[in-house]
């Protein structure tokens, strides 16, 4: 009886919350990088996580993604903790990270298919799965060619593909529009939509608070490694658009005096 | 604003030193060892100076050599200190009429161009019993080491457009490194033909006086000898070189501050490539990745070069003592360095590694695809080399026991690196960058670590050596028989340990190796 009901939380859990963060916290020599974040993304969010640079995004969503070890706190993905059981927890999750190399002497053809039969996937799945991700990605007609000579648009979008064959049910990006082309950006977007739309869970990092703004239904603001403010888009911002609240939360906008000398009438 | 860029340049070097202590041990220990060499050649020149009959062909083969080797070494292989490249300089609206004397001028502010004056200095030491030869002399010196560092300014700006050619970087790398390697035997055979060393030395030394290697350094011996039409004519030649190589640095200077990087083509490749032939599996998938690799990455060609290179330079050896025994230890020194190039296979990946993490490919189907894709790619050369030598020779008895060793090698080789790439990760070059270049921080522990791995490749091969060295001896094809059933069982259940506890390693590490291959350590 006690056992069922425990069985039947933890699926409810899992059915409400695709990323639960507790307590996440880093810190590099004296540097406290991720001081004690708590976090929840609910499933079927379009979840935003903005910050100013260095604020701690990437080392949190390194924490969460399992490439960067915790000095404390949980990582639930999909209610699996993703560092006391790893394989099941990552078979549900796709990463696009920032900063990282992909192997770029695979042409994107093949690292695609690396990506999906690296992950135990049936051949003829991974095949079908790759030319629809190159179609979507715009990429049938570079598939052929080598990453590495991918401009830095191409890559994020191969690097998108590479996270998206094994259909997760959530997906972590971390800055997915940088480089990025406004068509490119506009088709992602919607192949995102589309994506939570039945279901599916994703968290951006990004600075453009517009972007994030209009896409997102969920957000949370970090700033020196803290968590400022979480919730719904539109409770986080209030009656203020989200860059004049995020402004205003982070702090940092300096006094208007500026640089006199740069006003090339002054001459 | 000359002053600037020099200062700029002093301050770059300064810094360079600060970065880790560990780089500063290695350009102490360097630096000690090249001022050691100096000391030497100084007091070789002192001692030598009256003695002998050489002085001039010498001085002037020793200056040829320093122009050709910083004509080569620096543009081509080890890449020059590129922080003032005049690309760098094209934001800042910079006059010609300045930049270019001051990069040239710049181009003296490295250790390697103030260790080659003070070695060049110390050569004139040479002509110190006659005043006007010792004069020409220091002049010589000072302009021998102005051609060195200009000529290898003009070959870096010249080469640093075709260098931006991803092929063209990788094949030269690729030629040069055969290049170099055979470059001791060939000149070993070509000098041992020669009857003495002046029969090539004079007429050597000759041709080179008139080339902008030795045009300055033939100054000294010409006046020596009282020689003045040579004196003339090198002299006149000298300025005239130097004076050119300079009027085609400062061009390419200004051609290179307004010229954008070029724009490259893209590789293709049609399919699937390797993928094709896999099973569909996570270690297939690495197997293919893996093969991929050794033929794409050139950091990996330079492994694989040593396969034909090594029986070449055995061969070479072989045909001066006219004993060829050596040829035996091809199989397993093959076998040996293939296994062991797979122990930096996390390093080379570098952050690409994120994706092994990412997928969470279970550890060992990782050491296993990276230990098939070496063993399907190295087991062809190693049965060569183990067969082939014995065969040639007439002794077949032989052949089991070469089998036996050579297999052995390769298997615990591979088990071994399986093993130790999980857990130790080293500063190698970075993918695309030039495979010769030994990065920072490449310290004792990687020493150490490669000391170890080869080191117990050594040890456990010693169940195998005893059967094959007793075979050997009394020329018995059991006893090789032996060796070869010993080798195949020991090294197969090497390989597979090492992939099952390398697996266990890499799982309970991969984070831990992740966040080391950034950092590059």
């Amino acid at each position: 009886m006690m056992l069922t009901d425990l069985g039947y939380c933890y699926a409810e859990e899992m059915n409400q919350i695709a990323l639960d963060i507790r307590g996440l916290a880093k810190q590099f020599g004296p540097k406290v990088a991720v001081d004690n974040v708590s976090l929840e993304v609910p499933t079927g969010s379009f979840y935003g996580l903005v910050g100013p640079n260095g604020a701690g995004k990437t080392t949190m969503l390194s924490m969460a993604t399992g490439l960067l070890r915790p000095d404390a706190g949980q990582a639930l993905v999909n209610g699996l903790d993703i560092w006391a059981q790893p394989q099941a927890a990552k078979s549900t999750l796709g990463v696009l990270a920032d900063g990282v190399r992909q192997f770029d002497r695979l042409t994107g053809r093949q690292l695609v298919t690396y990506s999906g039969l690296l992950r135990g996937m049936e051949r003829a799945e991974v095949t079908e799965r790759t030319e629809d991700l190159l179609r979507v990605m715009d990429l049938s007609n570079d598939g052929d060619k080598l990453v590495v000579d991918y401009s830095a648009g191409m890559t994020k979008k191969i690097s998108l593909a590479t996270a998206m064959i094994h259909s997760p049910k959530l997906l972590v990006l971390d800055e997915p529009f940088e480089a990025v082309d406004p068509v490119s950006a506009a088709n992602i977007r919607d192949i995102l939509n589309d994506y939570v739309a039945y279901g599916g869970t994703v968290i951006v990092s990004s600075h453009v608070m517009d972007l994030v703004q209009r896409m997102c239904t969920h957000v949370a603001v970090i700033a020196g490694g803290v968590l400022k403010a979480q919730g719904s888009v539109d409770e986080v911002r209030g009656d203020m658009s989200l860059e004049d609240r995020f402004v205003d939360l982070v702090g940092g906008r300096g006094n208007n005096e500026g640089l006199s000398w740069l006003r090339t009438s002054s001459n | 604003m000359v002053a600037h860029i020099l200062k700029l340049k002093l301050r770059l070097l300064g810094n360079g030193f600060k970065r880790s202590t560990g780089q500063l041990i290695g350009v102490i220990i360097g630096g000690v060892y090249a001022l050691g060499m100096i000391v030497m050649l100084t007091l070789a020149a002192f001692y030598s100076a009256g003695q002998t009959q050489n002085a001039a062909e010498l001085s002037i083969v020793l200056a040829s050599v320093v122009v050709l080797g910083w004509a080569i070494v620096p543009p081509l292989l080890t890449g020059v200190d590129l922080t003032l490249e005049p690309s760098r300089f094209v934001h800042f609206g910079i006059s010609q009429k300045i930049l270019a004397p001051a990069l040239v001028l710049s181009g003296f502010i490295s250790l390697p161009a103030i260790l080659t004056i003070i070695g060049l200095l110390g050569g004139t030491l040479l002509w110190r019993f006659e005043a006007g030869p010792m004069v020409a002399a220091v002049l010589a010196a000072l302009v021998t080491a102005a051609m060195a560092v200009l000529v290898c300014q003009y070959l870096t700006i010249v080469s640093t457009a075709l260098r931006a050619k991803r092929r063209f970087r990788e094949l030269t790398f690729a030629l040069l490194f055969l290049v170099l390697i055979c470059l001791g035997p060939i000149i070993s055979s070509v000098a041992g033909a020669a009857q003495s060393m002046t029969d090539w030395l004079s007429p050597l030394s000759n041709v080179l006086s008139y080339t902008p290697f030795g045009a300055a350094a033939a100054l000294p011996g010409a006046l020596s000898e009282s020689n003045f039409a040579k004196f003339a004519i090198c002299l006149l030649l000298a300025v005239i070189y130097l004076g050119g190589l300079y009027f085609l640095v400062a061009r390419a200077t200004a051609e290179a501050t307004v010229t954008p990087p070029p724009e490259q083509r893209a590789a293709k490749q049609s399919g699937l490539g390797f993928f094709k032939f896999v099973p569909a599996t996570p270690t297939g998938a690495v197997t293919a990745r893996a093969l991929t690799y050794w033929f794409k990455d050139p950091r990996y060609a330079i492994g694989v070069l040593m396969v034909p290179v090594l029986p070449l330079i055995f061969w070479f050896t072989g045909n001066q003592s006219g004993d060829y025994t050596m040829m035996y230890l091809i199989g397993p020194l093959i076998g040996i360095l293939l296994g062991f190039s797979i122990s930096a296979d996390i390093s080379y990946d570098n952050t690409a590694f994120a994706l092994h993490v990412l997928t969470g490919v279970q550890g060992r189907a990782d050491r296993a695809g990276r230990a098939f894709a070496c063993f399907a790619l190295s087991i062809i050369p190693v049965l060569l080399a183990a067969i082939l030598p014995g065969a040639i020779a007439g002794e077949t008895w032989r052949i089991a026991g070469d089998l036996g060793i050579s297999l052995a090698a390769l298997l615990i080789a591979l088990g071994v690196s399986s093993l130790a790439s999980a857990r130790y990760i080293y500063a190698v070059p970075l993918p695309g960058d030039n495979p010769m270049k030994t990065p920072p921080g490449n310290g004792m522990r990687v020493a150490l670590t490669q000391l170890g791995t080869i080191g117990s490749m050594a040890i456990l091969l010693l169940p195998v050596l005893i059967p094959y060295l007793m075979g050997w001896f009394q020329k018995s094809q059991a006893l090789g028989l032996v060796a070869l059933a010993v080798g195949l069982v020991e090294g197969i259940g090497l390989l597979i340990l090492g992939i099952i506890l390398g697996g266990k390693w890499y799982e309970k590490r991969a984070p831990e190796l992740m966040q080391a291959v950034m950092v590059n350590k």
